[in-house]
């Protein structure tokens, strides 16, 4: 799920990039330092919207470092345990696929896969109907219901299903 | 043995016998039923006859089968054993002839009806089946009668009275007036021998001899048990006992610990039906099997196991064909099919047994159900506690048997290994047995055996005491598990699938799938991969192993690690002892790519070509040009990709180095030279987590201006000027100048004047360090102390003093008579100091005496080393446990121009200054105190970015190797940094030359390799030494 909220942070900055562009400067470092980063709480920081307020520098001792608190706005995602989501299939084996949406990677072991879908192995490992008529494969576009994750400090991890109803493949463009 | 106590007490202590612990099983097996001492007569009657039973059945195990189930064939057989079993036949026969007298007869043996059984009416239908029988079928009648009558007996546990109270147990146990039991040691294997020797010195002398029993332990070797008041008294009965050693020590046990050297093993076992039990012995020797039946008082179970039997063998046996009584293997396990068996012109009866009124097949006397044997084992031949079944295991008992339960109501077994405190509050459960089955709710309270369970149901008490037993851990999937027992302990990972009690779990490292019991797992957010570490290596650390090789370890096993090798070509992986293992690999060295951009730990690279190629990741480890890369998407080898530094590339690297480096033999400075599209750092600031993003970051950043950035953080070291030979990080760059911050101080050089350095470790890696920080080469210097250490004496002072002093003062001024030297005046040695190793000035051991500061006084224990040394005779053994590798203790060696790689200050070495010294030490430090190179020796000459080269040291100095290249040094004669050095390792029976350890210097024929060590003939003195292969080098004559 996608947030807008305001996160602050304790930016530092070294006394070179002092002077005019001294908010532009901080503004695209805090940019650097925080798009992509994840953390458990708020999840992925996609990006950053707006800055919200810099507060007051303060010079460290000794170091000549200046640390600004800056407010910003910026969009997270944060999956959850029940979500439903469109992923795109990286990686498939018998242990199941491995899916992406967005930073987030999720990992639909072969149990939580329809019974009648069947592993196929070869170049292009693949879980298909007995029939033929669906088939997961890398590249494809899957819906799937997260029913667990797992944070890390630098990502979050997911284990999903398709074996409910309206989930599975939306759109293979190997296919079309 | 408490019995013997007893009776010992009983006796008034004036007992002086000898009371042989016997080896036959019946008697322990009897005394422990008897314990107490004051059991009836008929009691251990009683048991001596079960126990005879008993006895025969462990020896006949074919025989115990039909015993079981069958009716024929048997009767005469235990009549021709069992005198006590005819007693009750005769009397059994007695009753059949007068049925009146039952009734009285009933009353005599009224053991059986203190059993408390349904007796009376087994009885009755006996009685009335008999009337049925002719009477011409007597003779079967008595058999049959017979059998019964012992199934009777055996099967019905009398209860016995209540053993001695505690008390009374307590008064029971050995005080300090009693004799004391001394432990003797004697031959191995001669135990018992002993033992009946001492019982025949014993009737032989009479009461001379003062001990009182002798006991031998089957299980204890090597030892017997006297009993005695008086250590002298065990002394006089052993004198002259041809197994016991005449001078071993008596050992006293103490007071507290008595019992237990006699006590039986009472295990409690709490054997029941289902439960999963092992086999101890036999054809079926560690196989699964399942409790049926239990017989406590014959000590008896019927398993039911897969059988393993060759269909094949046993119909040429059961023909009366000879089969080879060795077999030459163990028939794999499998089930019984008896069509099979039918056509092999085995004989297949269906019988029923009379007991359970279930129908088996019984072939050549063994049982057979569903394919299922089942057998009728002692007690003793099977494994009780700690059994838990692999999966693989219950599915195969499950397979043959057809409803969907599942046969995991073995799972009581695997209850009796939970651990304490199974449960916590909060833990979700679910009721497994009884009428709640299948019920979940949440621990509210655990309470001894009972839980007290809250559920979500309506009607029910809340909460609910649902005993331990019935109650399994619930989980659900998507839940974050860590398996706390069992093969998979420590593992965690996600549950994908629950399966009744069977959770398949995602682990969260080698995303796998693992297969646990719910049981085994508790819910933890914490993210492991089960034990991370053994001994000093951690899971993903880059470890050298024995035989010279390196990888990165990737899965830690029982007391194994699976090991990525560095090897560029395939994956391969290597199973790791620990032992096996060298030492973990921490040197932080950069490389460069295909394109000469240079790699560092935690860079993004991408693999062109070789069997990786295409994939990606941050470099983890990096080490003698190959880079071990993590790609997440990887999923063999826990993600970890083994590549050649020159088969990657740099994400975000530039691809023009190559030319403009091109051709620059000294490549190590081609990235100074030209620094600016190829920042060798990221901006220092845009450190932080995220490899990859924020290296990218990075690239971008220090692309701009003039790339000053670049040499920002990399350590230099100052090639010209009064500052020559120091090293530090750039810390700032202007212009042409570049201020450097030495170990004490900033100073100024010329841009010029400065060659960054291979082997430390630049800025990115010390990114622990704050910002703008202290010099990153302190990390890289910390081996030099330990080094240094063994060449001093524990109370010298820090490096400086003990480096330079020697320095200096020795190699500037060789024969200006120092202390030592004047030492050796004193001593009244002129004669020898010519020779005397000391007088080569600068060569390690002087430094090593020279070491302690001059303030430390002469006089001083030191100064007295340094008399010794004075005189060849002394100066061997001084240094003859010199540990550290810099010692050589031949004195010729010193001679050796090799000594100006670690000794700038030999006369025949460059002129230096102070500062080289701790410079020259560095290399060789940094080369994982592996092989210091000397001239002479053949190498492999890594430059990185170059294919490597095979070349020749020609001479060491300042650092730096000259190399001649080719086999035999007739090439192109090139520098080369230790670091890009590699020792050739010699084969057999070629010439060496040792480079480090005691023979430094020394050349030999290796004449053999016996692992990781060579057998060198050395040549000075055709002594044969055993050295470590890492020592050996190639020798080439100059």
């Amino acid at each position: 799920m996608f947030f807008h909220i305001v996160l602050e942070r304790n930016m530092q900055l070294h006394p070179r990039f002092f002077g005019r562009n001294l908010r532009e400067n901080l503004v695209s470092k805090l940019m650097k330092d925080v798009e992509g980063t994840c953390s458990g709480r708020h999840g992925f920081v996609v990006a950053i919207t707006g800055i919200e307020s810099i507060g007051k520098g303060l010079i460290r001792d000794g170091t000549g470092f200046v640390t600004f608190p800056v407010k910003y706005q910026c969009v997270v995602f944060r999956p959850f345990k029940g979500e439903i989501l469109e992923a795109v299939v990286t990686l498939v084996n018998k242990m199941g696929f491995f899916a992406e949406a967005g930073p987030v990677q999720i990992f639909v072991s072969k149990h939580l896969i329809p019974d009648d879908m069947e592993f196929q192995a070869g170049d292009m490992p693949n879980y298909t109907t007995s029939d033929g008529s669906v088939k997961i494969q890398k590249e494809c576009e899957v819906r799937l219901k997260i029913i667990g994750t797992r944070v890390d400090a630098t990502e979050i991890f997911c284990v999903g299903t398709i074996k409910d109803d309206f989930l599975g493949v939306i759109n293979d463009p190997a296919a079309a | 043995m408490p019995r013997s106590r007893d009776e010992d007490d009983e006796i008034d202590g004036d007992y002086e016998g000898l009371e042989l612990e016997e080896e036959e099983e019946e008697d322990e097996d009897e005394e422990e039923r008897g314990r107490g001492g004051g059991g009836s007569r008929r009691k251990r009657g009683r048991s001596n006859f079960i126990d005879d039973y008993a006895d025969e059945d462990s020896q006949e195990e074919d025989d115990d089968d039909e015993d079981y189930g069958s009716r024929g064939g048997k009767g005469a057989a235990s009549k021709r054993k069992k005198p006590s079993a005819s007693i009750f036949l005769d009397r059994e026969a007695h009753q059949v002839d007068d049925e009146e007298e039952e009734d009285e007869e009933e009353g005599e043996d009224d053991f059986i009806v203190d059993a408390g059984t349904d007796l009376p009416d087994e009885r009755g239908d006996r009685r009335y089946e008999r009337r049925f029988l002719s009477r011409d079928e007597n003779d079967e009648d008595v058999e049959d009668l017979e059998r019964r009558i012992q199934e009777r007996f055996s099967r019905h546990h009398e209860e016995y009275d209540e053993e001695a109270t505690d008390v009374e147990q307590q008064a029971l146990l050995p005080s300090v007036r009693d004799p004391k039991l001394w432990m003797v040691k004697c031959a191995i294997g001669r135990e018992r021998e002993v033992a009946v020797c001492l019982m025949q010195k014993f009737i032989d002398r009479g009461a001379d001899l003062q001990i009182r029993s002798v006991v031998a332990l089957d299980h204890l070797k090597n030892y017997i048990y006297v009993e005695a008041d008086k250590e002298a008294h065990v002394k006089e009965a052993i004198k002259g006992m041809r197994n016991i050693y005449a001078n071993q020590k008596i050992l006293l046990v103490p007071i507290r610990e008595m019992t237990d050297v006699l006590s039986v093993e009472s295990k409690a076992i709490d054997l029941s039906r289902d439960t999963w039990v092992r086999m101890k012995i036999g054809t079926y020797k560690g196989d699964l099997a399942k409790v049926v039946d239990v017989d406590n008082v014959r000590q008896r179970v019927t398993v039911k196991l897969i059988p393993r039997i060759d269909l094949q063998a046993l119909a040429s046996k059961l023909d009366g064909r000879e089969v080879s009584k060795k077999k030459a293997f163990v028939p794999p396990p499998r089930f019984m099919n008896i069509d099979e068996a039918r056509e092999l012109h085995i004989r297949v009866e269906r019988r029923r047994d009379p007991m359970t009124g279930d129908y088996f097949e019984n072939i050549g006397g063994m049982l057979f159900k569903d394919g299922f044997m089942y057998k009728t084992v002692s007690l003793k031949s099977i494994t009780v506690q700690n059994v838990t079944p692999t999966f693989d295991e219950l599915e195969k008992f499950n397979k043959p048997s057809e409803n969907g339960e599942g046969d995991f109501g073995g799972l009581s077994t695997l209850f009796a290994n939970r651990k304490k405190g199974h449960f916590m509050k909060g833990d979700a459960v679910i009721v497994i047995k009884g009428d709640l089955k299948n019920l979940k709710g949440w621990v509210e309270k655990v309470d001894e055996e009972n839980v007290l369970i809250r559920s979500e149901m309506k009607g029910l008490p809340d909460p609910l005491a649902v005993n331990e037993r019935e109650l399994c851990k619930y989980f659900e999937p998507g839940n974050h598990v860590k398996v706390v027992s069992g093969t998979h302990e420590g593992a965690t990972g996600m549950v994908v699938k629950v399966d009744q009690h069977v959770l398949i779990i995602l682990s969260d490292t080698t995303k796998e799938h693992v297969r646990v019991f719910a049981d085994h797992v508790v819910e933890s957010s914490e993210v492991t991969t089960g034990v991370t570490k053994i001994g000093d290596y951690e899971l993903h650390d880059l470890v050298l192993l024995d035989n010279l090789s390196f990888g990165v370890i990737i899965r830690l096993e029982n007391e194994a690690f699976q090991v990525l090798k560095g090897v560029p070509d395939r994956p391969e992986v290597a199973l790791v002892k620990l032992r096996e293992i060298k030492c973990k690999i921490e040197k932080k060295i950069n490389v460069q790519d295909r394109y000469k951009n240079v790699i560092a730990v935690k860079d993004d690279v991408r693999v062109i070509e070789g069997p990786s190629k295409g994939k990606q990741g941050p470099v983890k480890h990096i080490y003698k040009g190959v880079l071990f890369i993590y790609d997440r998407h990887h999923l063999e080898h826990a993600g970890f990709i083994c590549a050649k530094c020159t088969s990657c590339i740099v994400v975000g690297g530039s691809r023009s180095g190559a030319n403009r480096n091109g051709g620059d033999s000294f490549s190590r400075y081609g990235n100074f030279k030209a620094p600016a599209p190829v920042p060798s750092s990221p901006g220092r600031f845009q450190r932080g987590r995220g490899g990859g993003y924020n290296n990218s970051g990075g690239r971008h950043g220090g692309g701009r201006g003039r790339g000053d950035d670049s040499l920002l953080g990399t350590t230099v070291k100052i090639r010209l000027g009064p500052f020559k030979g120091y090293r530090g990080p750039v810390v700032e760059v202007k212009g042409n100048s570049v201020r450097v911050e030495l170990e004490m101080k900033i100073v100024t050089v010329d841009r010029d004047a400065i060659s960054d350095n291979v082997a430390t470790t630049p800025f990115r890696d010390t990114s622990r360090y704050s910002m703008g920080s202290e010099t990153p080469m302190h990390p890289s210097r910390t081996p030099l102390h330990p080094y240094m250490t063994p060449m001093r004496d524990s109370g010298a002072t820090p490096i400086h003093d003990g480096m330079r002093t020697p320095m200096r003062d020795r190699a500037w001024n060789p024969y200006t008579p120092m202390s030592p030297p004047r030492d050796n005046w004193e001593d009244g040695n002129p004669g020898s100091w010519g020779t005397s190793p000391q007088y080569q000035p600068g060569s390690p051991p002087s430094r090593a005496y020279e070491a302690p500061t001059p303030g430390s006084g002469w006089a001083s224990t030191p100064g007295g080393s340094y008399s010794d040394a004075g005189t060849p005779r002394d100066h061997g053994s001084a240094y003859a446990n010199a540990p550290s590798p810099y010692l050589p203790s031949t004195p010729g060696q010193p001679m050796t121009p090799s000594s100006a790689s670690y000794l700038p200050g030999t006369p025949g070495g460059q002129p230096m200054t102070p500062g080289t010294g701790l410079d020259v030490m560095s290399p060789v430090i940094g080369g994982d105190a592996e092989a210091w190179f000397m001239p002479d020796i053949l190498v492999d000459v890594h430059k990185a970015g170059e294919d490597s080269d095979v070349g020749v040291i020609r001479d060491v100095s300042d650092g730096t190797c000259k190399v001649s290249l080719g086999s035999s040094g007739e090439g192109d004669t090139i520098m080369a940094l230790p670091s890009e050095l590699e020792i050739i390792p010699p084969r057999k029976s070629d010439r060496v030359k040792i480079v480090g350890g005691q023979y430094r210097g020394s050349t030999g024929k290796l004449i053999g390799i016996d692992g990781s060590d060579g057998i060198v003939k050395i040549d000075d003195n055709l002594d044969v030494k055993i050295l470590d292969l890492a020592l050996l080098a190639k020798f080439v004559q100059p």
